[in-house]
Order: C-alpha cells, then sequence, then structure tokens
C-alpha cells in the first residue's frame, strides 16, 4: 500500500475508527479532527507502516466478522441511521471487553429522572456539621467540604454560641462583595445592631459583636494591635471564622490570610472554611504546629446534593456525559458512548476549520 | 453546525428538560453581553405571572439600591427571565440579580468563569463552556479545584433532588481537561508567601530583629518547605548509608586525598594523544595516516588525503578516498591495515582537502593498485596503561597514594564515592536554603529598607518608619517615598485621588478615556519617574494616565452623574466602581497619617468624601 492509498483509505473511514486506531500511536488524539488525525497516524507510523496497515484492515472487517453472531447490530453501525439513545451499548460491545464494564451505559431518561424539589422537611444538620461544632468547643476546626454543602450552617451556629458567651466574632471573606452579602444576611439573622462591617473603604457599628470584615483589615487591626495601639475589640474576641480560605494559595493575596493566621490572638477559636482542596490536613497540622491550641479537620468530599455530568452537543442533542449517572470519581475515561461520538463529530467537523 | 449552541436555543433546550434554573458559564464578559442581545432579539417572552414575579423582586432590591431603577437591562429580564452576571456590572445590578436566582425567578444566567469565587448563588444547572481560563494575557487549562467550583454551583440544598453540569463544546475546549477535573481530586494548595516592606515594619515595630526568624518559621511557607526539608532528609539518610563502606581508610578523609592526587597525577602527565581513551593501535596508526598513503578499511581500500581531529570529542578522524571516487570522513580506527604504498598528494586547505589534479591522479592510482600490496607492520606499546613514571612519583612525593596499601581500593572507589559524596553535599545545601531562605528574603528587604532610610542600622524604625508602616497596600514604597518628596505637598483633593487611581489601577483592559488636566500630567510624569527609580526594590504601577483623568474628573466636577461619567468612557460600570473603591481604599490609608502629615490626611479626607455619592454610597 502506498502512502496515498493508505492515506485515501483512512480519509474513506469513520472517525471513530480513526481514533481507535490512534489509541497508543498518538497521545491525546482525541483534540484532533478527521484530517489531522491522519496526519498524526500516518506521520507517526512512519516506522511501522505494515503494524498501522494490519490493524487498520482488522477494525475495518470487525464489523463484518461479527454480524453473523449478531446481525441486529449492523444497523446502529451505519453512519446513516440515527442511533437510538436507549441502547447505545450496542455500538460498541468491545468497548465494554476493553474496560471490563458489563452494565450499560445509564440512559437518558435514567439521566434526567429524579428531578424535582424534596419534600419540605425539618432541617436537620448533616452529621459532619454537628461534628464540626462539637470539635469546635475544644479545639479550632479546618473545613474542607465541596461547595453548597453548608458551611454557613457552621458559621451562623459557631457564632450564636459566641455571642451567647459575649465574645466578639469576627467573620473575614476574601471579597467585598462576599462580606456584603454576609453583612445583609447576618443582619437578618442577628439584628442589623448585632452586625457590623468593616471594607477597606467604610466602617459601620464597628463595636459590634459580630464583624464582618475583609481578611486585609483583619491583618491590619492585628498589626495595629502588635504596635501597641491596643483595639479593644481584640480582648473579648471569641472566635475567628475566615471564609474561602483556600485564599491561601492566591498568588497575589494568599500572604495575608498566613500574617492573619500567625498573628491571631491564641485564645480566640479559629474556624476556617475552605472549599474542597488537596492537602486540608497540612493545613491543620500547620495550625496545630503553631498556636496553642489543637486543630481538628473536618473533610468530606460527598455532596449534599448529588451531581450528574451532561454533554449537550450544538444540534440541541443531550446525553450523559459518564456511563454512570453520578460522577465516576477517579474514573474519568468512563465517557458515554454516545457523548464521546457526539463530541468526536463536534472535533471532526471544527477541528480542520480551526487549523486552516 | 455552528461551532457552540445558540444562548437561545441553549437556554430552550434547559427549559423543555426541565433543568432551569441555570448559571452558563462563559469566556468573557462580552460573550455574557451577546447572549443577553440574542435574547432581546428572540420573541421569547415569559408568561405574565412570571414577569409580575420578577417585577415584584426587583421592586425589593430597588428599595435598598435606588441606581437600579434606571439600570437599562431591567425590561429585558423582566420579559426574558434570563440576566448576565459579570464584574462589568454595578455590584449593585448583581446582588439584584443573585436575588432574582435566590427567589427562583430567573431561567438563567449569564456569568463569566473568571468571577466563579464571587458567584455565590446556586442553581439546579450548571453549564460549562470552556476548559481553559484567561489568567494574566494567557490561557491556561481550568484546574480540578476550579472545575469542581463551577460544577459545585448546581444542585440547591432544600430545593434540588439532584444537581447537573451540562458540557457544551465551543471551540478551544477539551473535554479531557473537563472530565478530569470532574472526576480528580482538588489539587494542593501551596503558599505564596512574600515578604513585603509594610510587613518588615510592622513587624520590627513590634519585635527586636533578633525574634523576627521564629516568627517567620510560623508561616504556612515554612510548614511547606520543612515538608520538603523532610523528604530531603530521608533521602539524605539514604545516601549516608550508601557512604558507610567509603568509611576512613588508611588516611580519613580519602576522598579528597585522592581527588587532590588524581588531579596532581593528571596534571603532570604529558598531555598529547596518548592522553586519550584510544586503543593502542589506533594511536601507533595515526602518525601513518598522512595525505597519501594507501590504506586497508573494513571494506576495501582507500587513500588518505587529511587527517584531523573532530571538533566535539577530539577524535582521531579521516578523509578517505574510496573506490569510485567517493570522499568519506570517517574516524580513524576504520582504518584495518596499513599499506607500503603512497603517492604523492597537492595539499590544499579547503574541500576536498587536494587540488582536482590530483584528485583525478589518485582515483586511477586507486583503481589501478594490485590486489596485494606489501603491509606495513606497526610497532605497538603495550606499556601505554603502565602505573606511574617513577619521575612523577618523585613529583607527587607528598603524597602517599602511589605507594599505599589502599590504593587499588581507592582507585576502584572513588568515582562512587565521590559521587555519593557530592549528593550529600548538595543536598545539606538545599536544606540549609529552605530553612534560611525566608529569613534571607527578609533582610533582603531590610537593606533596602535601612538604605531608604525607614530603618536605622539597628533595624529599629526611624521617624519615618513609624509612620510608613501605617501605608499597608500595594506600591507601599513608591507612596511613603511621594510622601517623602513632597510630592503631595499642599496637593488638591482631584489630584491626589487621580494620582492614587492610577497607582491602585491594575487592569490592561484598553478603553478611551477623558484627557486630563495640564497639573496631573505634569504630576504623573513625576510619579513615573520616581517609580522607575525605585523599580530594583519594588515592580512599578501601571499608571494609566487615562484612568487618573476619569477619577479626577469625578471628584473635581461634583456635578456629574454617574451616567454622565459613564458616558465619558468605554470603561464598564463595574470596572469604574471598583477602580473608585480601591482609590477610596488607598486614601483612607493616608487618611491614617494624620498626626504627622496633617495636610495631607485632609486632603485625603476631603478626596473620600468627593468621591463618595451617587452609585459609590449605596453599598456598605
Amino acid at each position: 500500500m502506498t502512502t496515498y492509498e493508505l492515506e485515501q483509505l483512512l480519509l474513506q473511514q469513520p472517525v471513530s475508527l480513526l481514533h481507535r486506531l490512534a489509541r497508543g500511536r498518538i497521545s491525546r488524539h482525541f483534540r484532533s479532527g478527521k484530517r489531522k488525525l491522519i496526519d498524526l497516524l500516518l506521520h507517526a507510523s512512519e516506522q511501522n507502516r505494515p503494524g498501522l496497515e494490519s490493524d487498520l484492515i482488522a477494525l475495518i472487517e470487525e464489523p463484518t466478522r461479527r454480524q453473523p453472531a449478531a446481525p441486529a447490530e449492523k444497523l446502529p453501525q451505519a453512519q446513516a441511521h440515527p442511533r437510538t439513545v436507549g441502547s447505545p451499548a450496542a455500538h460498541r460491545p468491545h468497548r465494554i471487553e476493553d474496560h471490563g464494564h458489563h452494565e450499560p451505559p445509564v440512559s437518558l431518561h435514567d439521566w434526567l429522572s429524579g428531578i424535582g424539589v424534596p419534600p419540605p422537611q425539618p432541617f436537620v444538620p448533616d452529621a459532619w456539621q454537628v461534628d464540626a461544632l462539637a470539635q469546635l468547643a475544644e479545639t479550632d476546626v479546618v473545613v474542607s467540604v465541596p461547595t453548597g454543602s453548608g458551611k454557613t450552617y457552621v458559621a451562623i451556629e459557631a457564632t450564636a454560641r459566641a455571642m451567647r458567651e459575649n465574645r466578639t466574632v469576627i467573620y473575614t471573606s476574601p471579597l467585598k462583595a462576599l462580606s456584603n452579602t454576609k453583612f445583609t444576611e447576618f443582619s437578618r439573622l442577628f439584628g442589623p445592631d448585632q452586625v457590623g462591617i468593616l471594607t477597606g473603604d467604610r466602617r459601620e457599628n464597628a463595636q459590634a459583636a459580630l464583624l464582618i470584615m475583609t481578611t486585609e483589615i483583619l491583618r491590619n487591626l492585628l498589626y495595629d494591635a502588635a504596635g501597641g495601639e491596643i483595639d479593644v475589640r481584640l480582648d473579648t474576641l471569641g472566635l475567628v471564622i475566615m471564609d474561602e480560605s483556600q485564599y491561601l494559595a492566591d498568588p497575589e493575596r494568599g500572604v495575608v490570610w498566613e500574617e492573619t493566621l500567625i498573628f491571631c490572638p491564641s485564645q480566640a477559636r479559629l474556624l476556617l472554611l475552605s472549599a474542597s482542596i488537596g492537602n486540608p490536613q497540612d493545613i491543620a497540622d500547620w495550625l496545630t504546629a503553631i498556636r496553642p491550641t489543637p486543630c481538628s479537620l473536618i473533610r468530606h468530599t460527598k455532596r449534599s446534593v448529588p451531581l450528574r455530568a451532561g454533554y449537550l452537543h450544538p444540534n440541541e442533542k443531550l446525553t450523559p456525559l459518564f456511563r454512570t449517572a453520578g460522577i465516576p470519581y477517579g474514573q474519568p475515561h468512563l465517557l458515554h458512548p454516545e457523548a464521546k461520538r457526539l463530541f468526536a463529530e463536534y472535533e471532526e467537523e471544527t477541528g480542520p476549520s480551526r487549523s486552516r | 453546525m455552528p461551532p457552540s449552541i445558540h444562548p437561545v436555543d441553549l437556554v430552550a433546550t434547559l427549559r423543555q428538560k426541565n433543568l432551569t434554573p441555570a448559571i452558563i458559564f462563559l469566556t468573557s464578559r462580552r460573550a455574557c453581553d451577546e447572549a443577553m442581545q440574542a435574547f432581546e432579539r428572540s420573541q421569547v417572552v415569559l408568561p405574565k405571572s412570571r414577569q409580575e414575579q420578577i417585577a415584584g423582586v426587583l421592586t425589593q432590591v430597588t428599595t435598598q439600591f435606588p441606581s437600579i431603577a434606571e439600570h437599562p437591562l431591567i425590561g429585558t429580564v423582566q420579559r426574558i427571565g434570563v440576566a448576565a452576571h459579570h464584574a462589568g456590572h454595578l455590584p449593585s445590578w448583581k446582588i439584584a440579580v443573585e436575588e432574582l436566582m435566590r427567589t427562583g425567578s430567573l431561567d438563567a444566567v449569564f456569568a463569566t468563569t473568571t468571577l466563579a469565587a464571587g458567584v455565590d448563588f446556586p442553581a439546579r444547572t450548571v453549564v460549562v463552556t470552556q476548559s481553559s481560563i484567561r489568567k494574566a494575557r494567557d490561557f491556561t487549562d481550568l484546574t480540578a479545584s476550579e472545575i469542581q467550583q463551577l460544577a459545585g454551583r448546581a444542585g440547591r440544598r432544600g430545593k434540588d433532588l439532584v444537581g447537573f453540569a451540562v458540557i457544551t463544546p465551543s471551540p478551544y475546549i477539551d473535554l479531557t481537561v473537563l472530565t478530569k477535573g470532574l472526576t480528580g481530586q482538588p489539587e494542593a494548595i501551596h503558599s505564596q508567601f512574600v515578604i513585603s516592606y509594610p510587613m518588615v515594619l510592622n513587624l520590627l515595630k513590634a519585635h527586636p530583629r533578633e525574634q523576627i526568624q521564629p516568627i517567620l518559621a510560623k508561616s504556612f511557607a515554612q510548614f511547606q518547605l520543612n515538608q520538603r526539608t523532610a523528604v530531603l532528609e530521608t533521602k539524605l539518610d539514604g545516601l549516608r548509608a550508601e557512604m558507610e563502606p567509603f568509611g576512613p581508610r588508611v588516611c580519613s578523609d580519602w576522598i579528597t586525598q585522592w581527588n587532590i592526587f588524581d588531579h596532581a597525577r593528571k596534571r603532570k602527565k604529558p598531555r598529547g594523544p596518548a592522553a586519550r581513551q584510544e586503543s593502542p593501535d589506533v594511536t601507533a596508526r595515526l602518525n601513518f595516516l598522512t595525505p597519501g598513503r594507501v590504506v586497508g578499511l573494513t571494506r576495501g581500500r582507500g587513500i588518505i588525503l587529511r587527517q584531523y581531529r573532530s571538533k566535539g570529542q577530539h577524535a582521531p578522524m579521516v578523509t578517505l578516498l574510496r573506490d569510485g571516487g567517493a570522499l568519506n570522513e570517517c574516524p580513524a580506527s576504520i582504518v584495518t591495515q596499513v599499506f607500503d604504498r603512497t603517492f604523492e598528494c597537492d595539499e590544499t586547505s579547503t574541500y576536498p582537502w587536494t587540488t582536482p589534479q590530483t584528485l583525478d591522479q589518485l582515483t586511477h592510482h586507486l583503481a589501478d593498485l594490485p590486489p596485494r600490496l606489501p603491509i606495513l607492520p606497526i610497532l605497538l606499546h603495550p606499556d601505554e596503561d603502565m602505573p606511574l613514571d617513577s619521575s612523577i612519583i618523585h613529583t607527587l612525593g607528598d603524597f602517599p597514594c602511589p605507594s599505599c596499601p589502599s590504593r587499588q581500593a581507592c582507585h576502584r572507589d572513588f568515582p562512587r564515592a565521590s559521587r555519593v559524596r557530592q549528593e550529600i553535599h548538595r543536598h545539606t545545601k538545599s536544606i540549609q536554603a529552605l530553612q534560611t531562605s525566608l529569613w534571607h528574603r527578609f533582610q533582603e528587604r531590610i537593606d533596602v529598607l535601612e538604605r531608604f532610610g525607614y530603618l536605622n542600622p539597628r533595624a529599629q524604625l526611624t521617624a519615618d518608619g513609624e509612620w510608613a508602616r501605617l501605608i499597608r497596600i500595594d506600591h507601599s514604597l513608591l507612596i511613603t517615598e511621594l510622601i517623602r518628596a513632597e510630592a503631595f505637598g499642599a496637593i488638591d483633593p482631584p489630584l491626589l485621588a487621580a494620582i492614587m487611581a492610577s497607582i491602585a489601577h491594575d487592569d490592561d483592559r484598553p478603553g478611551s478615556f477623558p484627557r486630563g488636566s495640564a497639573g496631573l500630567v505634569t504630576l504623573l510624569f513625576q510619579v513615573r519617574k520616581l517609580a522607575e527609580s525605585l523599580m530594583p526594590h519594588e515592580e512599578p504601577p501601571m499608571l494609566r494616565a487615562d484612568v487618573a483623568a476619569l477619577t479626577e474628573r469625578w471628584v473635581a466636577d461634583q456635578t456629574l452623574t454617574w451616567i454622565g461619567l459613564a458616558r465619558l468612557t468605554t470603561m464598564a460600570e463595574g470596572d469604574m466602581f471598583r477602580l473608585f473603591a480601591r482609590t477610596i481604599e488607598f486614601l483612607s490609608q493616608l487618611k491614617t497619617l494624620k498626626s504627622t502629615h496633617p495636610s495631607l490626611a485632609e486632603s485625603a479626607d476631603r478626596a473620600i468624601a468627593a468621591m463618595r455619592r451617587g452609585v459609590l454610597e449605596e453599598l456598605p
């Protein structure tokens, strides 16, 4: 087979076959469109042309070989026929064998089922929320949980407890916008006279029992206290809540979080609320090392509302993104065959025009 | 097929599948605004009851933030039930949109990925259209944490049984980045500790220099450096174990001893071909490989045209004329036999190293050579690898090595032992560096501050340092130096606000702006000169004249309304708001200098009062 013949033969194949051919030959072949894929294939197997040819022929013959065994599969294999969403597993039996997953991929109907509003029920705090509050009575606490798990509940309960003990609470957030939202929310909860706000350009009700501020302001307060200008609020300070503490890793502002935590008065409890991060234990260990009270870590990765991932094609066709209804943690390759096919199609159609 | 789904179709699909309300993350503010325009053109209209619900929520928010009432998008949002939410909007408008989402009045919000952390409202569905994000003028792939932060907005607690993260492709999307991000572990975070001038001044105000190092040791930065140290320590232990068999021998530090001896021996040895790693027979033959010599090769015969050394390795090479007139550059080792026959050869200094006539003649000669030729016997020097010459041993008299009983062992072990020892040295040094790097950086800052006169030689605050430590913002050195240079002597509030704005503004988004006054232009020129002179010690700010002019106008002309100001520039309202808020923040730092610089503090106070009007008054 000459290069030209091979190229023509490759051009005649569906792009999905080319992707299968590219597996192991080209890294990240998933990104390329058909034309690019063929070029890459030809280039990558310059050394081993016969290997490529024999694999190609094996792949081309595969459906015809299977035909007598499972004639029903022939229809969905043909490109012209629309595929039924309900049985996408039938298109790629070999895929299932490849990975050893015998259950069929989830159907769109199943994936979409269960949408709805949960029946109203009395609020019951999650186990981790109870745990965090219990720990906070004894130690500093770092909370690392997924977005939307209810970190605010812990903050509110802890604040209420400290305020009952006549202690000042400082709540810091990285963004002024978030400070404002929390100010409104807490004013509603605890009464406007109990809540004050300090940002870079304005201070309101600065002697209140609960003070909301940006982390920079707290850092400045702590520096002033260290420099001798005693601020009365710090004497009765019982609890410091730092929201979005993953900002510790912010390239520009992260240092402010470190300064604040280093100089935070030792009599005050610390409650760090953070989105899921990779090494929350490090932060807890660090705080244990530098503060008189130990620091415990509350961490969980399970979302309170389950999450499903989907893929929406530009032609308005919606499919699940993964073979499972939920997200298969740790297994990014478990793509739904339909999503995979549609995305390959998308790449094929948009890819070449991009490179041109 | 279009490169990405049309926003109207996207929302229609989501509505049809009962996946609303949704947050749709788009690549840019512009994409969000264009999506809104697409909706305005479309004929989609909400039912009356929904429209009234939205109007109700908006009226409620308007009582708190009056500026919303005249927002141009109100009608559209009410009619179509979709809104945009990005940094170009005023905070009050964003609050209104968030409130609408919280009450479930909207079907979709178009937001930018850059503000994912600031988007503090959940929805049933989150739509992601990109896999990379613009960071500092460059596109980088979204990290797993960022993707999970985006997807985490899906599914409202108490309002949804499930949440959905939907990916819809747009050009340049990489599906693997997104699937890996959705299924993967969020990344570990790393300390970003930097030592700033205000930090140094404030720490030295409260603590003497001797106590600083323990304080720095309490940082997360040092904690993570210690973790790296621990890794190096275990490596070091492994290396030390490897070093065990190479303990003291006849002399206690035999590695150094052998190293010096080895060097000395190499220096004494006559330099020349013999010193190279060539086989002795090649070396012996080299003398005979002269131009014109007929030699036997591994295949066929040839005539030497030139002998030389290769450039990199200095390997002996020859240029050969072979059968058929071919010219080859080969290593000298290709020569297997040297024949007792030479031809006349006129050498030249360039390729083919001989005159064309000679080349012709030699080609003929080579073809005419008889099959058998007398071989030149070449004498080898088998004693090339002999131990040291007695004369050298004599000059190395100070070394015990040549006659030492453990010489053999030293010779054998030296390469490995010295490598291990070097590794140990390297690791020990890195550990030291990790332990002291923060302190070194701190000391560098001390030196600079001392040179500028904020600290005395004992690292105590001078009079200037006492007030300079109150300036705890970016570009603090530039600002304090400006104050000391009396650039702000008896400055007008508008001018002061303008300069602060140009120092505070760090966005390079282009735009058209009003012109500044002559006084501002001159002052800004001086500020820029000073900023450039401080370059080795502090990154200069952007100092945009246009931004300064805009601020000057706002402070100087008290009759100017917010809408009037927005007409003067192409800057987005949200950016203007942020610029002024940040400027007020900088000015309020100047206000704290009341006791040492009363006129400056007074001017800053007046500037703040003048700036805070219109929408800037609305938010706490």
